[in-house]
């Protein structure tokens, strides 16, 4: 027996020891409706029931529009001062969990990005079992507790099992103890979705549907209106620009979200375009996402979490590729 | 650096744009420190084109001879020309009743004195001379402008972003009026840059800054007529501030 369960009407206590390890984040719905990452604070109600908010919380990592780097005639280039300070997210679900450990891989394997790893260090992570809606497809994602989180906390009727995973989490944990109380620690739910299977199965016999009639369609509906990926936790395409400033003398560059649908993602310097058509656009962001390229080859980067199914104004859902593919083989 | 010799010219228009300069109050000492402003006659007395110039920045539609006598001074004597706003790039809100008669449109302002008047369809400025380069919106952002002109102290064009104004619609976790409350945004179709003002506080996108490059017309349209919007309603919204949508494009 551990000290691990904290009662439902103990949550304002936890989030005010939670706010002693740094600035608290989590969900809320905002003025206009959305749920959104926001800082949480006295008069701020913390979603623990919501789906998933708009945009994921990658935008604590990278930020939709981020100053990189400076340059002065003076001095050459100089990077941002990473002043970052501590900040505790909590309510991730798995899914989101697993989006950042997938950005994780993409920032700091290889090639280290100093602005994303300092930002990354900063973050505590506290996650939240979810009931998946008629969007998800996470499939057994949700079970995991790790996933390189902090802490976690599993729902039941009463009270939250509390598990720590990590020694930021540990910490917390103990200063937590206080307000929770002994119990038993909650079995992994298990969690099935014949969609996340599907996709596993297609993404490891290097499935990519060329023959499908579904890239046509696909291509004459959508907007490039960009949500697909800006709402996607696991979507990191940028764009880089500089601009610089009325003083002639000074410049600044620019990283800023983008999206494989968008014209310019293939183009290069001369107006040449890799991926001309938007049929071409739709396969290598199926192929990016269910197959992977690079060094993240063989990994399905696609979490689950629906938020590219709900936030597509003329329904567009890559899911159709895999249930096309499963009604065939029907007899 | 060398001070490039600029000239700031309206046609027909409201002077917004070139307003837009003006309201950069804090800006004002370095450009005006930085360029040779030569040609500028909202904000100048002098009135002449005297000489070479580096860089005109016009304003407005072509829809009187003397528009076009002022255009086509400004080309032959600058090296680029840089369209300002969407009736310059686009024919805009004065374009706005292009498909119907002059004559008549004329006349039911001025009456009997339409008769004098020389006028003709507001053009955008590409329809007569080579621009080399747009800062669209109506007004254009102030942003933009500023970024022009400091690529301009080296030589060189600004690249802004070529996507559709949800993107930065979504980036701000704005509520989509679109989808969550079937409102006729023309979001998906209109060039960003303006850090989706209008939706962020609620209001549609009524299409301002001009199309974004491959918008999806046709897609958009079957969209609205989806959720019941009257084709003839459609059409005039969207060529409020470009009369020319090709209704059938698709990229
Ligand atoms: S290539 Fe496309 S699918 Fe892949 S991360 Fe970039 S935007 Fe997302
Ligand atoms: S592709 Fe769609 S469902 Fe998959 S992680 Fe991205 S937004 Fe979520
Ligand atoms: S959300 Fe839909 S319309 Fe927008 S870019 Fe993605 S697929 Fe295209
Ligand atoms: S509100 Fe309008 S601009 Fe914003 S995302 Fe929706 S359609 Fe696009």
């Amino acid at each position: 027996m551990t000290r691990n369960l904290l009662k439902h009407d103990s949550i304002a206590d936890f989030l005010e020891i939670l706010a002693t390890f740094g600035e608290l984040h989590g969900p809320v719905l905002t003025d206009v409706g959305v749920s959104a990452f926001r800082p949480l604070g006295p008069g701020i109600d913390l979603l623990l029931d919501y789906s998933r908010t708009l945009v994921p919380p990658k935008k604590y990592l990278l930020p939709p529009r981020d100053t990189v780097l400076f340059f002065a005639t003076d001095e050459g280039y100089r990077q941002p001062a990473a002043a970052v300070p501590e900040t505790i997210l909590v309510g991730l679900h798995p899914c989101d969990l697993q989006g950042i450990a997938y950005l994780d891989k993409v920032f700091m394997r290889d090639r280290i990005d100093p602005l994303y790893r300092a930002r990354r260090t900063a973050l505590t992570l506290i996650g939240l079992s979810c009931e998946p809606d008629e969007y998800c497809f996470c499939g057994d994602l949700s079970a995991t507790e790790t996933h390189g989180c902090d802490l976690f906390m599993r729902r039941s009727p009463c009270e939250f099992h509390l598990r720590s995973n990590t020694p930021k989490g540990k910490a917390i944990l103990d200063r937590l103890t206080p307000i929770l109380a002994e119990g038993e620690p909650l079995p992994a739910d298990s969690r099935t979705c014949d969609m996340a299977a599907a996709i596993q199965q297609a993404s490891v016999r290097g499935e990519t549907f060329e023959k499908s009639a579904l890239w046509d369609e696909f291509a004459g509906r959508c907007l490039s209106c960009g949500a697909c990926s800006l709402c996607c936790p696991t979507c990191y395409c940028f764009d880089i620009r500089e601009y610089g400033a009325l003083d002639g003398e000074t410049t600044m560059r620019l990283r800023e979200w983008d999206n494989c649908l968008f014209k310019d993602h293939g183009e290069v310097a001369g107006g040449f375009n890799f991926r001309k058509s938007r049929q071409e656009r739709f396969h290598y962001r199926y192929q990016h996402k269910y197959l992977g390229f690079g060094p993240t080859r063989g990994i399905v980067s696609c979490v689950g979490c629906g938020r590219c199914r709900v936030v597509c104004p003329v329904g567009i859902d890559l899911l159709e590729l895999f249930k096309e593919s499963e009604d065939e083989k029907r007899p | 650096m060398k001070k490039p010799i600029i000239a700031i010219a309206g046609l027909t228009a409201c002077s917004g744009c070139q307003l837009t300069l003006l309201n950069c109050e804090e800006e004002l000492p370095e450009i005006a420190q930085r360029f040779i402003i030569d040609y500028f006659p909202l904000g100048l007395t002098e009135r002449l084109i005297t000489g070479p110039i580096d860089v005109a920045i016009v304003e407005g539609a072509v829809s009187t001879p003397s528009d076009l006598e002022i255009l086509m001074k400004l080309r032959n004597s600058c090296r680029c020309l840089v369209a300002l706003g969407t009736c310059a790039l686009w024919g805009g809100i004065a374009a706005m009743k292009n498909q119907e008669s002059r004559k008549d449109l004329a006349g039911t302002v001025y009456g009997s004195a339409a008769d004098e008047l020389k006028t003709f369809n507001p053009q955008p400025l590409h329809r007569f001379v080579k621009i080399d380069f747009a800062i669209t919106g109506c007004p254009p952002e102030k942003g933009e402008l500023l970024a022009t002109l400091a690529a301009l102290l080296r030589g060189t064009f600004p690249v802004f972003p070529r996507y559709p104004v949800c993107s930065e619609c979504r980036s701000r976790e704005n509520l989509c009026l679109l989808i969550e409350r079937n409102e006729m945004c023309l979001g998906p179709l209109i060039q960003a840059g303006c850090n989706a003002r209008c939706p962020a506080v609620g209001i549609r996108c009524e299409g301002c800054r001009g199309p974004v490059t491959e918008a999806n017309v046709a897609a958009e349209m079957e969209l609205f007529l989806k959720k019941g919007f009257p084709r003839d309603e459609i059409v005039s919204r969207m060529q409020r501030f470009y009369p020319e949508w090709n209704y059938e494009q698709r990229s």
